[in-house]
């Protein structure tokens, strides 16, 4: 397993945010997580990705205990976010928030080869490679901090809501990169509210509600489960 | 406790009587000066206090006030023979109006922050000593007073400007002490909190910090007017040097600028110890003493003396009495009224009016759009549930609606009126409050005041008295009567979001807007808040709330209405609304819908 | 109405005494656009460089550009042990303001203690050497100031634009969380600036030691200007704090040629009220 989150609680001051989380990513996988707004799926992502401390519980990566490493070496242990409402550097240009993404060494060594697979993935970039980041359309800025998350050349890709505030037909193509990116060899572990979308990508899946993970399993057995339904409509 | 306020203030006007006797008493003129040093400072640090300890604006530019005073009075008596009696109020009407101005251009720019009001008065003290010092008042060459004739209040000169500066001292701590227990000083005070959640609660925040600003330049004008006649010679430099910014702001910071009293106590102090240094270059040396304790003030006491002795002496006395009980979950009081607490209330009748029409309103934050058209009518006495995707303008209404942020287009109308020009203050005022998702209480206030404060400034405008009963009402309604004294940092999770809750409820309103008021709580305390809403409700209160635990939305709401993508999709019974295909899509996708 | 002549010497006055302004107040932008810590010590700072840059000058005949290259690693050093001491103690915004103000004062107090009020002249033999330009005469040791203005906010804008610690910096600021997530060690880059900021003071004391007279007062006179600069010139960005200086300074020049030289502080202060009322969102 790349990645082992067991029985995690995460909490801001007393407020608990997530009461306790266990779930797994195998090397190439394609995990899902989803439930309705409120969760705790963010709060979740960000631990793993080192933004949040958690206040109990374990996580692992491919053997190793992230809860020694420090927030900013996270990175370096190869695993990139693509924040919620994307956080893109809006007063850098494209290529520069694309070269913060490869900041570390070892994927700085490998910044021009990188560069090139990130425009031959979205092509626009290319052409606005100069451009001011915050200039760019809600689509275009998804893909910028998708190919920053790539320059880091990670191993396991965190992407928070991805469809977020994206226009329906971008949202397909969205889900069309992940799938590239999987193609590449790098895990993906998945935060989504849209069920539909998040279940047809994913390899396994995990339901959470209030703060836990409920269920867990293959997507096709999930959606039959009515309480998903419920958990997002109330009805 | 008003026996005991009655025999503090005969006790501090005996005091002040006594004092003013001394220049009697045949003693040295040395203890008249020392003593009306010791005076001044006090008066000018306390008058710093009032904008800028109780509203956390902190002024370098008090110098511009005092020497406006000064030269003012230097100005009239020497070159136009006014009476030097008369020069001191117009001294503070001419200090007053300076910081009327500045203050009317300033505290209009939305991104004011702290550093650059600070550093813009000191600019401001500069250009008015430029200005001094280049024109006739007093063109380089200093003005002398000392010839201007002092009325003959006491034996001699020095003592009769020692007894001004003792009631203008005195004169002064009474002032501040009103303001202290005064609805300005409570407004102040959360203003320096948190001035956003104070303008949505009712304080004019713009009127308020002039106000205060206006008053402690003022003071510092009529100080800097007596001032002028006790130094005899008067230079710019000397007057706008960086002195007197540099003291009141530690003498402030030291003694507790929060506190009415902890200027005076910090000026006491630093005063008393500065005569030790009296010659030229050991003035030098004291001033660099004197810096340093404010840079040691600043990293170890940030609070201040008078407050830390306040806590210090608070514990001893907590932990002499009964030992701490065990902290019981709150119970949700039963409302006398025909409603009980479990059912929905019989339908509506249709023709229920709205009491908040809200009519294609658009709000843009530069490009982006986060409500495009939104038009909805909240009906009196409902509760209307609010509901949508991540990013469909949810928390944006709430805002927009309470005045938080101004509208794009479109319009608000509360029973008829519009109110989509009116400043938040103003909003609140007519019985709109809200609650924030992650609590925003006033953190130096306790539980009782962040309470109080609401119904004080709320829609029924409550006297002082008045709006802690009412407070006292509402903590017992959430069940936090027993913390009323402690502070919100030292309540959980829980606890702060019924303290939200109460605030918001004791401002009598008529309408009240739940921002996620259920996030980060476990089922138990889940249910006792569903609980409490009903009983709001009971009482006549309309609520809107937004809410992503869409059981608890569905059970709890007359209507719910969808908001996706900044524009209003659904509106209707809860069970119809959430199985509608098209909502169903927007949650969880086209094929699950079919 | 004066001359052309006075007014065009004005006019090149003033553009070399904003070069100056500039190079004080490179520092002070980078930190409080960069760090969000206002730093009232920067200008305390300045000024104990330049009387470091006199002493060493007329009492060790140190020439001052070796004078200079010796305190700016000791003022970088100071730059990182007061954030240091910012860190443990937990300054915020706020308190930084009135922490350094106190600095300020300390530092004015020891200048004061150690080489008195009086003020002092740095005498060089290259300091009354003027380019002539026709009617006008172009001081040496101020042209070189300017020069020294540009060049360092042109490598300034250069490391902050191509280099990838600038790069970082510039994340940092904007959004320190993310910035960090892409492995960006955001403490050490404080540190670093820090360093870099009170070296940059220690610098523009050489200067004003070059060319102004020394007093310990004068460090509260130069606040206004300076802070006027930074503002106007965007913070964080070191060309337009050269470029703010340099309207700053050839702005008061011709006010002062035009009307009298005591209303210079005035200037500075209205042309920043004008721009806060025009435009607010100066950051």
């Amino acid at each position: 397993m790349l990645l082992e989150a067991r029985h995690l609680r995460i909490a801001y001051g007393d407020a608990t945010a997530v009461w306790d989380a266990s779930l797994e990513v195998g090397e190439g996988e394609i995990v899902s997580v989803i439930g309705p707004n409120g969760a705790g799926k963010t709060t979740l992502i960000n631990a793993i990705a080192g933004l949040l401390r958690w206040n109990s519980g374990t996580l692992h990566l491919d053997g190793s205990d992230l809860a020694r490493v420090a927030a900013h070496r996270v990175c370096a242990q190869g695993v990139a976010l693509v924040p919620e409402g994307r956080r893109l550097f809006t007063r850098m240009s494209v290529e520069e928030n694309l070269e913060i993404g490869c900041y570390l060494p070892a994927a700085r060594a490998a910044r021009d080869a990188t560069l090139e697979r990130v425009y031959g993935l979205f092509p626009i970039l290319r052409q606005r490679r100069a451009q001011m980041a915050g200039l760019l359309s809600g689509g275009q800025q998804q893909m910028v901090a998708i190919g920053r998350a790539l320059m880091a050349r990670p191993r396991l890709m965190l992407f928070d809501e991805p469809s977020l505030g994206l226009a329906p037909s971008i949202v397909d193509d969205m889900f069309d990169i992940v799938r590239r990116v999987r193609e590449e060899g790098v895990a993906v572990l998945l935060v989504e509210q849209n069920v539909l979308k998040a279940m047809e990508i994913a390899d396994r899946a995990y339901v959470m509600e209030q703060g836990r993970i409920v269920s867990s399993g293959v997507p096709s057995e999930l959606l039959q489960q009515s309480h998903i339904r419920e958990a997002y409509l109330g009805v | 406790m008003t026996g005991r306020r009655k025999l503090s203030g005969i006790g501090a006007a005996g005091g002040v009587g006594l004092l003013a006797l001394l220049p009697l008493a045949g003693l040295p003129a040395f203890y008249d000066s020392f003593l009306y040093i010791i005076f001044y400072w006090i008066s000018l640090a306390t008058s710093w206090a009032i904008l800028s300890g109780f509203a956390g604006y902190f002024s370098f530019g008090h110098a511009a006030f005092f020497g406006a005073g000064m030269y003012t009075t230097a100005t009239l008596s020497v070159k136009f023979g006014v009476p030097f009696l008369v020069t001191l109020p117009i001294a503070a009407a001419v200090a007053a109006a300076l910081a009327v101005g500045i203050g009317a251009v300033v505290f209009r720019l939305k991104q004011l922050r702290g550093e650059l009001f600070a550093l813009l008065t000191l600019a401001v003290s500069f250009v008015v000593a430029t200005i001094i010092l280049n024109t006739g008042i007093d063109g380089g060459a200093g003005v002398l007073t000392s010839s201007v004739a002092v009325p003959h209040l006491m034996p001699s000169p020095s003592g009769t400007i020692y007894l001004l500066g003792l009631l203008m001292c005195a004169g002064t701590l009474a002032i501040t002490y009103v303001i202290a227990h005064s609805r300005l000083g409570l407004g102040l005070f959360a203003i320096h909190d948190d001035e956003d959640v104070a303008e949505v609660k009712g304080i004019p925040t713009f009127r308020y910090k002039l106000t205060a600003f206006a008053l402690s330049a003022a003071i510092a004008g009529a100080v800097g007017g007596v001032h002028a006649i006790y130094v005899g010679f008067l230079t710019v430099s000397e007057t706008f040097g960086i002195a007197v910014p540099l003291y009141v702001v530690l003498m402030s910071v030291l003694g507790g600028a929060r506190h009415w009293l902890g200027p005076a106590v910090g000026a006491a102090i630093i005063a008393a110890s500065l005569y030790a240094f009296t010659s030229g270059d050991q003035a030098m040396i004291g001033r660099g003493f004197v810096a340093f304790l404010l840079v040691v003030a600043i990293l170890i006491l940030p609070e201040g003396i008078v407050p830390s002795l306040q806590r210090w002496w608070a514990r001893l006395r907590t932990r002499a009495a009964t030992p701490p009980a065990v902290s019981e979950a709150p119970g949700v009081v039963a409302v006398t009224g025909n409603e009980k607490a479990s059912g929905k209330v019989a339908s509506l009748h249709p023709q229920t009016r709205a009491i908040l029409e809200i009519r294609d309103v658009h709000k843009s934050f530069g490009g982006l759009q986060a409500l495009r058209g939104v038009t909805l009518d909240v009906r009196e006495g409902e509760i209307l549930g609010l509901v949508g995707p991540n990013g469909s303008g949810k928390t944006t209404l709430i805002n927009v609606i309470t005045g938080h942020f101004p509208l794009t287009s479109g319009s608000l109308l509360l029973d008829g009126t519009a109110i989509g020009d009116l400043p938040a203050h103003g909003i609140a005022g007519r019985g709109i409050a809200r609650t924030y998702q992650i609590p925003r209480p006033f953190a130096h206030l306790t539980v009782l005041d962040n309470v109080a404060l609401a119904a004080a400034f709320g829609a029924a405008e409550l006297s002082r008295a008045a709006s802690l009963v009412e407070a006292r009402r509402w903590l017992d309604f959430t069940g936090l009567r027993a913390k009323e004294t402690m502070l919100p940092a030292d309540l959980n999770l829980h606890e702060r979001k019924f303290l939200e809750l109460a605030r918001a409820l004791s401002a009598s309103p008529r309408l009240l807007l739940l921002d996620e008021v259920l996030s980060g709580l476990n089922p138990a305390e889940i249910d006792r808040a569903i609980g409490l809403i009903r009983e709001i409700r009971a009482q006549g209160t309309t609520i809107v709330f937004v809410e992503h635990l869409m059981r608890a939305v569905v059970e709890l709401s007359d209507r719910i209405a969808v908001l996706n993508e900044g524009a209003l999709f659904a509106l209707g019974e809860p069970a119809a609304v959430m199985r509608d295909p098209r909502v169903v899509s927007i949650y969880l996708g086209k094929a699950y819908a079919a | 109405m004066p001359s052309m002549t006075l007014l065009g010497q004005s006019l090149v006055s003033g553009v070399l005494l904003g070069g100056l302004y500039g190079l004080v107040a490179l520092g002070l932008s980078l930190s409080w656009g960069l760090l969000r810590l206002v730093n009232l010590a920067h200008f305390a700072l300045a000024f104990l460089g330049a009387y470091l840059v006199y002493h060493l000058g007329t009492v060790w005949h140190l020439s001052p550009w070796w004078a200079a290259l010796l305190i700016a690693p000791l003022f970088f050093a100071f730059g990182v042990l007061q954030h240091a001491v910012f860190l443990y103690f937990r300054v915020t915004e706020l308190t930084s303001l009135l922490a350094t103000f106190g600095i300020s004062v300390i530092i004015e107090s020891a200048l004061q203690w150690i080489w008195t009020a009086d003020f002092r002249r740095f005498e060089t033999h290259y300091a009354s050497t003027s380019l002539k330009l026709g009617p006008i005469y172009v001081p040496v040791v101020e042209l070189a100031a300017c020069v020294a203005a540009a060049a360092l906010a042109w490598a300034t804008w250069a490391w902050l634009r191509w280099t990838y610690v600038g790069k970082a910096l510039r994340a940092a600021a904007e959004d320190p969380e993310i910035a960090v997530a892409f492995g960006i060690n955001r403490r050490g880059l404080a540190f670093l600036l820090s360093g870099v900021c009170a070296a940059y003071a220690g610098v523009a004391g050489a200067f004003i030691a070059l060319i102004s007279t020394l007093a310990p007062s004068q460090i509260w006179t130069w606040l206004g200007v300076v802070f006027a600069v930074v503002i106007i010139g965007r913070l964080g960005n070191p060309l337009g704090a050269l470029a703010a200086g340099v309207l700053i300074g050839a702005a008061e020049s011709l006010a002062m040629a035009t009307f009298s030289p005591a209303w210079a502080p005035v200037v500075s202060f209205s042309v920043l009220i004008v721009l806060l009322l025009w435009q607010p969102d100066w950051s």
